[in-house]
C-alpha cells in the first residue's frame, strides 16, 4: 500500500509551479520534502490531497485517485496540518480536535459519544488530555500544533500532510514534536509527508527524502542515501558543509558560518 | 484524565439544556403577557375565556366581543410573528457570522435588507399596487441582491470569503442609492412619508396571511439550520480546513446563505428593517453557551423570539403612539452590544 505522485504538474495560469514530480511513499515512512521558499513543496502537499487540481499527471494513495475522488473520501484517506493558524471562534480544543470526524458524518449527522470518546482517546495517546476543555484561541502555538495534529490523526490514520510543522515551535518543542510525530506514526502505519525547512530536522526524523528544486525533484530516496554534502549544497545554492556526529548521524552548516568559526568570531 | 474531562462537558451540557428551559419557559411567560397588555387589556381570566371558546368554537360571551376581536385579530398574530421574524433574524444572523468566520456581520451584509427595502419602495410608487404586492416586490428584491452578489463572487472566484463581503457592499451601495433616487423622484406629501414610515420597521401590520407565509419559510429556514448547525462549526475554520477536513465548503455555504437569506427577506418584506437583532442576539447566546453552534443556535432562536416579543411589546405599550420597533431594538441592543464587547475584551476574538 502505498502513495504514488506520477508526472505531477501544476501551473498557476501559465506559471508553471510544479513540473513532472513523480515519488513514492510507503506505509508507516516518514517523508520529508526539502527545497527552498517558493520551491512548490507548499503547493505540493495541496495537490497531494486535491485541494489543488494538478494541470497534468496522477495521484494515488491506495487506490484511491485524489483527482477525481470527492473530498469525503480523500479526507478519510488523507489529512493535513496547516501552516498558518487561522484565528477562529473559541472553540475549545476537544471541539476543534473532533472536528476530524466530520468526514465520517452524514448530512445532518453531529458527532456522538464514540466520535467524543476517540478525540479524547487520541489526546491521551499525545499526552495532552489536559487541553481537551481549554480555549483553542487561549493555548501557545505549540500546544496548537498538538491540537491540530491530533484533528489530523483522528480523521485518517493513512497518510498525514504537515506543512513545515516545527515553524512556530521553539527549540524543544520542534524536536519532541516531531519525534512524538515519528513515534506515533511509525507504530500506527501512518505515512507522514512533511514539507520542512532545516535540513538537519529532517536528516534526523525522515525515512525518505524529496528535494524539490524550481518545481522538479532534484533527489529522491532514502534519507542516507540523499542527503550527501553534494545534493544539499545544490538544493539550497549555497556551499554546504557535513559534520559527523558521534551517533553515526551527520548534520550540515553552510559555509559561511563554518569559515567564520576558523576566525574564533573575530572579525578580519 | 478523560473522566474528569468528561464530566466537565456533561456539566457544561446540563447547564445549556436548563438554560435552554428557562429561556423556553420566559418565552411563553412572556408570550402570554405579551397578549393582555396594550391598548386593550385583557385580564388573565378573560384571556382564558377567550380561548377556551376559540379552541372549542363556542360562541363568546357578548360582552367579550371586543376583546376577542383585538385578541385574534390584532394581537395573537403580532405575538406570533414577532417571535418568529425574531427566531429568524437571530439565527440568520448566527449563520452568517459563522460563515463569514466575523462576530461583527449581520445579515444585512449580503444586501438583503437593502434589495427588500428598495423593493417595497418600488411597490409604494407603481400606481395601483396593492398592499401583497408590495410585500411581493419586497421579498423578491431581497433574494435578487443576494443572487446578485453570490454571481459576483462567482465570477471572481478567488478568496472566496473575502470577495462576497466586498460584492455584498457593491450590491448594498448599488440599492441604497436606488432606494435614495426612489425618495427623490417620489412624491414629498404621501410617497415619501410612506417609504420613510416602511423602512422604519414594525410589526404592528401584522395580520393572519402574514403568519401562513412566514410560519413555512421560516419554519423551514430553522429547521434547517437546526438540522445542519454542527456544519457551521467546521465551516467558521475557513475554506482551507474545512476542504482538508472533508467538507466542500462552496456548497454548505450556497445553502446556509439562500436560506438565511429567504428568513431575513421575509421579514423585512412583512415588517421592514429591524436593527440589532441579528447582530446582537448570537453575540449574547455566545457569551452564554460558548461558540459551538450545536448548542448556540437553538439559544440563538430563543433569545431571538423573546428579545423581539419583547421589544415589540414595549414599542406598542410605552408611549400612547406605537413607536418604531427599530428605535427600540437599537436603544437596547446597541447598549448590550457595548457591554458585551466590554466583558469579551479577553477572548481574543473581539
Amino acid at each position: 500500500m502505498s502513495l504514488k505522485c506520477l508526472d505531477v504538474s501544476f501551473s498557476y495560469g501559465v506559471r508553471e509551479v510544479l513540473s513532472e514530480i513523480t515519488f513514492e511513499v510507503d506505509q508507516g515512512l516518514f517523508c520529508a520534502l526539502l527545497g527552498r521558499n517558493g520551491s512548490g513543496k507548499t503547493t505540493l502537499l495541496y495537490c497531494l490531497n486535491g485541494l489543488l487540481k494538478p494541470t497534468d499527471g496522477c495521484i494515488k494513495v491506495e487506490g484511491l485517485d485524489v483527482c477525481r475522488a470527492n473530498r469525503k473520501a480523500v479526507a478519510r484517506k488523507i489529512s493535513l496540518v496547516p501552516q498558518e493558524h487561522i484565528e477562529i471562534f473559541p472553540f475549545s480544543v476537544l471541539d476543534v480536535v473532533v472536528m476530524g470526524r466530520t468526514a465520517y458524518l452524514g448530512f445532518a449527522q453531529r458527532p456522538g459519544k464514540a466520535d467524543y470518546d476517540a478525540a479524547h482517546e487520541i489526546l491521551d495517546l499525545l499526552k495532552a488530555s489536559d487541553l481537551a476543555n481549554r480555549s483553542f484561541n487561549q493555548i501557545s502555538g505549540g500546544e496548537r500544533q498538538i491540537a491540530l495534529l491530533a484533528r489530523a490523526l483522528l480523521q485518517s490514520s493513512s497518510t498525514l500532510l504537515l506543512d513545515e510543522p516545527t515553524n512556530h515551535l521553539d527549540f524543544k518543542n520542534q524536536y519532541v514534536f516531531l519525534h512524538r510525530i515519528k513515534d506515533f506514526c511509525t507504530k500506527r502505519g501512518t505515512r507522514v509527508i512533511a514539507a520542512m525547512h532545516d535540513p538537519n530536522l529532517a536528516r534526523f526524523f525522515a525515512d525518505r527524502i524529496v528535494m524539490i528544486k524550481d518545481g522538479r525533484v532534484l533527489n529522491a530516496g532514502p534519507t542516507s542515501e540523499v542527503m550527501t554534502e553534494a545534493n544539499v549544497s545544490r538544493l539550497y545554492e549555497t556551499e554546504t558543509r557535513q559534520f559527523d556526529l558521534s551517533l553515526g548521524k551527520q548534520i550540515f552548516l553552510p559555509e559561511l558560518v563554518c569559515s567564520e568559526e576558523e576566525t574564533n568570531g573575530q572579525p578580519k | 484524565m478523560s473522566g474528569t474531562a468528561f464530566s466537565y462537558r456533561s456539566l457544561t451540557k446540563t447547564r445549556s439544556y436548563r438554560l435552554m428551559i428557562i429561556l423556553a419557559v420566559l418565552l411563553v411567560l412572556m408570550f402570554i403577557l405579551s397578549l393582555r397588555i396594550g391598548r386593550v387589556s385583557i385580564s388573565m381570566s378573560e384571556l382564558g375565556r377567550i380561548v377556551s371558546s376559540w379552541v372549542f368554537s363556542n360562541p363568546t360571551d357578548p360582552q367579550l366581543t371586543g376583546k376577542e376581536m383585538v385578541f385574534t385579530l390584532v394581537r395573537l398574530p403580532r405575538c406570533l410573528l414577532a417571535v418568529l421574524l425574531g427566531m429568524g433574524l437571530s439565527v440568520s444572523g448566527a449563520v452568517y457570522q459563522g460563515l463569514f468566520r466575523n462576530p461583527l456581520v449581520s445579515p444585512d451584509i449580503l444586501g438583503v435588507s437593502a434589495g427588500a427595502t428598495f423593493g417595497a419602495a418600488l411597490g409604494l410608487l407603481l400606481p395601483g399596487s396593492s398592499f401583497a404586492m408590495i410585500q411581493v416586490l419586497a421579498f423578491v428584491f431581497g433574494l435578487t441582491a443576494v443572487c446578485m452578489a453570490l454571481a459576483i463572487a462567482r465570477v471572481v472566484a478567488v478568496r472566496p470569503v473575502l470577495v462576497l463581503v466586498l460584492a455584498g457592499l457593491v450590491v448594498l451601495s448599488i440599492f441604497n442609492s436606488s432606494i435614495t433616487l426612489l425618495k427623490y423622484l417620489s412624491d414629498p406629501y404621501n410617497e415619501l412619508p410612506a417609504i420613510v414610515f416602511w423602512i422604519m420597521g414594525s410589526i404592528s401590520r401584522a395580520e393572519w396571511k402574514d403568519i401562513y407565509t412566514a410560519v413555512p419559510l421560516i419554519c423551514g429556514g430553522l429547521l434547517f439550520v437546526f438540522l445542519l448547525r454542527y456544519k457551521l462549526n467546521v465551516l467558521s475554520l475557513g475554506d482551507l480546513q474545512t476542504k482538508s477536513i472533508g467538507l466542500n465548503p462552496s456548497i454548505y455555504r450556497f445553502l446556509f446563505i439562500s436560506v438565511s437569506s429567504v428568513m431575513v427577506a421575509v421579514s423585512v418584506s412583512t415588517c421592514g428593517q429591524i436593527c440589532w437583532v441579528g447582530l446582537v442576539i448570537p453575540h449574547i447566546a455566545r457569551t452564554l453557551v460558548g461558540p459551538n453552534h450545536e448548542i448556540m443556535i437553538p439559544v440563538t432562536a430563543l433569545i431571538g423570539g423573546l428579545f423581539l416579543l419583547l421589544a415589540d411589546t414595549v414599542a406598542r405599550t410605552l408611549t400612547m403612539a406605537e413607536l418604531p420597533i427599530s428605535v427600540v431594538t437599537a436603544f437596547s441592543g446597541a447598549p448590550i452590544f457595548a457591554y458585551l464587547l466590554y466583558r469579551n475584551r479577553g477572548s481574543g476574538w473581539t
